[in-house]
């Protein structure tokens, strides 16, 4: 043989090594080595729900629909988790989403709410850009439905069973306040769970003093748009179009310290809330969620009073003197409430 | 039988550059459908009851023919075309090994194509996105594939030229890469379950782009450049540098699809700096496509191939500063799952990779039949409403993905923001139009120059500028 071609064909065995090696990685080895546990919510199909699986492949719903919900995606249910998707060959997690996400739609709507909707979408939706699929026949059309109407449910049933809460977590710490009914689904993710366990070992949000040390972190940044009293009424909200949180609904009673310290470091989605991560110590944190437990439980909003603002026609001086009486009103308030300020419930 | 015989002759023919030539031609029947396809499932995005009751013509079935046809059919085809002619001329042979093994390849990619997209539009269809094609039509393609690779290499081989111009490298590695990224992605030896079928299915969904049209449509950029601006390649070193990182990096960007779905962290982190890296082979194409044309850019005011080289070289730029960005856990959380994804797709797919084929086959085309182009102005036209429509489809697409972006995450109500992207779908549709008109002027030029009667002599020109 040539020298030449031989070291060409050293070259090429060299490439296909290494490219051999990346698919490998890449491609093959998560194949054996994420081999994920099932899950409540990995469904085994039945003959006539794998038969609607099929006409979902078919007719092409994996373009506009996605079955994955993402952290990010509030208000669609519960999150997937990796082994949720064992029986799922071929995947239909999708990548475009012109229609809502499907993971957790089953159990949502009755049987004949989905056939109306498959038959002519725009008599239970109006202006959905779905197609119709009335040329499904009636046998494939309850199939279809079938299957639509697993998607998530064990995932719910199983979530709401996991979440239930029982009296020890319930009582969480010594002075913890009791887990308000409805409110208990509510919670962290795991990683800010792990997160506040660590930190929570060196902080007692229940201790006074603490919550003190809070209170100056509160003043110097939340204040202005949570209002001194937490009531969301701050100054700076009556500019805002989605208004901050009102921490002394009983609402906000039903979080537990993981969950007011990922909202406080991550900040919240789709409002102006910041990530005080970025800013704060992860010590400061704690002590601004032994301050927020403090404040005081109210069902009146006064915020409701800023929202009355008609900002169509929003008069710049006019909201600032509102703004001043507000304030004004707020530190008044103070002397009515004094002692829900002065250390809410320890 | 006279009339026989010839089909026969000219389909299965060893004349030199034949092959190349069929390829083309039939590409560009498949461009003009798998565009069509396009258009009417772009149609039914703002008006889905506009066909009622016809489940082959159902935007889920529309989609995936209109990808298979523009994918294997048209872009594919053009690709194995412009190797078909530009591979034998680097390797210094008077055609390609053999001819006829080449036609032949075009009928079986052709029976694959045809039967692979009316299958899919019966709702024969394997339900992974861009790898549709059921598992018989898998094997064909392959077929077809390893034929094309086989061709090509023994083309190279036997060829009189020993220094391996870099495009050689680049299609030489397309037609290695392909296939073995083809057999993983369709799955056709194995099979994974839930969300390893993801990751197999993303792998190849990426890499189908990465492996194949990146590879292959930057080799024939390397060899038009120099051609038409009459330059040398500004840096080989750059060029191979570009050419390993490539293989390098692009194999294992596919995770970044599903970068917030539960599959191992640890393979998302390998996607998103993967796809971060990929700069580096985008700005070594980058620089080498500028600096070639260093001095040469007035010329694309007569070079009709040139102005399309020039866009694409943009669109490129363009393309692959969205990609990496794109791919980021930062952007990718927000941008995911919008319209402004398919945008990307059609800039790469459409404005870089397609005008690519484009630039070379008015280029080649003159130099196989020995025939002028049949009509420069058809060939503006062509250019201008190509041109026009990429750019009013991409930014229309990205504004109806901004606002489907913004939808999701502000979790405002579906019904709401949904209605809010119709004029921009309005819009894409003209450009859809727009872009079909070009094709179809595109389609008309071509095969008025192949089939016509009249032989006016080519005229001198090694850049190519008078063919057109």
């Amino acid at each position: 043989m040539q020298p030449r071609i031989l070291n060409y064909l050293i070259a090429a065995v060299f490439v296909a090594l290494i490219f051999l090696t990346i698919i490998f990685v890449t491609a093959i080895l998560p194949a054996t080595t994420f081999q994920p546990e099932a899950t409540a919510a990995s469904h085994i199909y039945t003959a006539s729900e794998w038969r609607g699986r099929e006409i979902y492949k078919r007719e092409g719903c994996v373009y506009c629909h996605t079955q994955f919900v993402r952290y990010q995606d509030r208000e669609m249910g519960e999150m997937v988790q990796a082994g949720d998707y064992l029986n799922e060959t071929p995947h239909l997690l999708g990548t475009e989403r012109t229609g809502p996400d499907l993971s957790n739609i089953g159990g949502k709507y009755p049987d004949a709410w989905h056939w109306a909707h498959h038959v002519q979408p725009r008599s239970v939706k109006p202006g959905s850009l779905m197609p119709s699929f009335s040329y499904l026949k009636d046998s494939e059309m309850k199939d279809l439905v079938a299957y639509l109407q697993t998607l998530g449910k064990e995932r719910e049933l199983a979530a709401r069973r996991r979440k239930k809460p029982t009296h020890e977590s319930a009582a969480g710490g010594h002075a913890a306040a009791p887990a308000q009914g409805p409110l208990t689904w509510l919670e962290a993710p795991q990683e800010m769970r792990d997160e506040w366990k660590r930190i929570s070992k060196n902080v007692d949000t229940n201790n006074s003093a603490i919550a003190n040390s809070g209170r100056g972190i509160y003043m110097q940044n939340c204040a202005q748009c949570h209002g001194v009293t937490g009531r969301g009424n701050g100054p700076v909200s009556s500019s805002m179009i989605k208004k901050p949180a009102n921490l002394t609904r009983p609402f906000y009673k039903g979080y537990t310290d993981a969950l007011y310290y990922w909202r406080l470091k991550e900040g919240v989605t789709g409002t102006r809330m910041p990530r005080w991560g970025r800013s704060l110590s992860e010590q400061q944190l704690a002590y601004l969620v032994a301050f927020i437990k403090t404040l005081p439980v109210n069902a009146a909003t006064p915020s409701s009073e800023v929202e009355v603002v008609n900002y169509s026609q929003l008069d710049q001086p006019d909201v600032m003197s509102k703004n001043y009486e507000q304030i004004s009103r707020l530190t008044e308030i103070k002397d009515e409430y004094p002692e829900q300020l002065g250390g809410g419930r320890h | 039988m006279q009339a026989l015989t010839n089909l026969w002759r000219a389909v299965f023919s060893d004349e030199p550059f034949s092959a190349s030539r069929n390829f083309l031609i039939c590409a560009i029947f498949y461009l003009v459908f798998g565009m069509l396809f396009g258009l009417i499932a772009s149609l039914l995005m703002y008006s889905p009851d506009l066909i009622h009751g016809i489940p082959q013509l159902a935007f889920g079935r529309l989609r995936p023919a209109h990808i298979n046809t523009v994918l294997i059919g048209w872009l594919s085809m053009g690709y194995v075309s412009c190797m078909y002619y530009i591979v034998p001329v680097l390797a210094g042979r008077k055609s390609l090994w053999s001819e006829r093994l080449g036609n032949i390849t075009l009928f079986l990619w052709n029976l694959t194509v045809f039967v692979g997209v009316y299958s899919i539009l019966n709702g024969y269809t394997e339900g992974r996105e861009y790898a549709e094609l059921n598992g018989p039509f898998d094997w064909l393609v392959l077929g077809a594939l390893l034929l094309v690779g086989l061709n090509v290499y023994m083309t190279i081989f036997t060829g009189t030229e020993k220094k391996w111009y870099v495009s050689l490298w680049y299609f030489m590695g397309a037609l290695f890469w392909f296939p073995i990224v083809y057999v993983i992605g369709n799955r056709a030896f194995v099979q994974f379950t839930g969300l390893n079928d993801a990751i197999a299915g993303w792998f190849y969904g990426h890499n189908i782009l990465g492996m194949w049209f990146t590879v292959g449509g930057v080799g024939i950029l390397y060899y038009l450049l120099p051609r038409f601006s009459g330059n040398p390649l500004y840096s080989h070193t750059l060029s191979m540098i570009g050419f390993w990182t490539i293989g390098m990096f692009y194999a294992p960007t596919g995770t970044h699809h599903i970068l917030q779905s539960p599959v191992p962290e640890w393979l998302k982190a390998i996607a998103v700096i993967s796809s971060v890296f990929l700069l580096i082979p985008v700005l070594t194409v980058q620089v080498n496509f500028f600096m070639t044309l260093k001095g040469k850019w007035h010329l694309m005011a007569d070079h009709i191939p040139m102005r399309f080289a020039m866009a694409a070289g943009l669109a490129y730029l363009l393309t692959c500063m969205q990609g990496p960005f794109q791919a980021t856990r930062s952007i990718n959380w927000y941008l995911h799952f919008s319209n402004w994804v398919v945008g990307h797709a059609h800039l790469a797919l459409l404005a870089t990779f397609s005008f690519i084929v484009f630039a070379a086959s008015y280029f080649i085309i003159p130099k196989i039949t020995g025939r002028k182009i049949y009509s420069r102005s058809l060939a503006i036209w062509h250019f201008w409403l190509s041109f026009i429509g990429w750019i009013v489809m991409m930014l229309s697409l990205t504004i109806a993905g901004l606002i489907q972006a913004a939808g999701w995450h502000f979790t405002l109500p579906y019904d709401q923001w949904v209605m809010e992207m119709v004029p921009y779908f309005i819009v894409r549709t003209v450009s859809g139009f727009l872009l079909i008109a070009g094709q179809v002027l595109y389609m008309l030029n071509i095969y008025k120059t192949v089939f016509s009667k009249s032989a006016e002599p080519l005229p001198e020109s090694p850049t190519g500028i008078a063919y057109v």
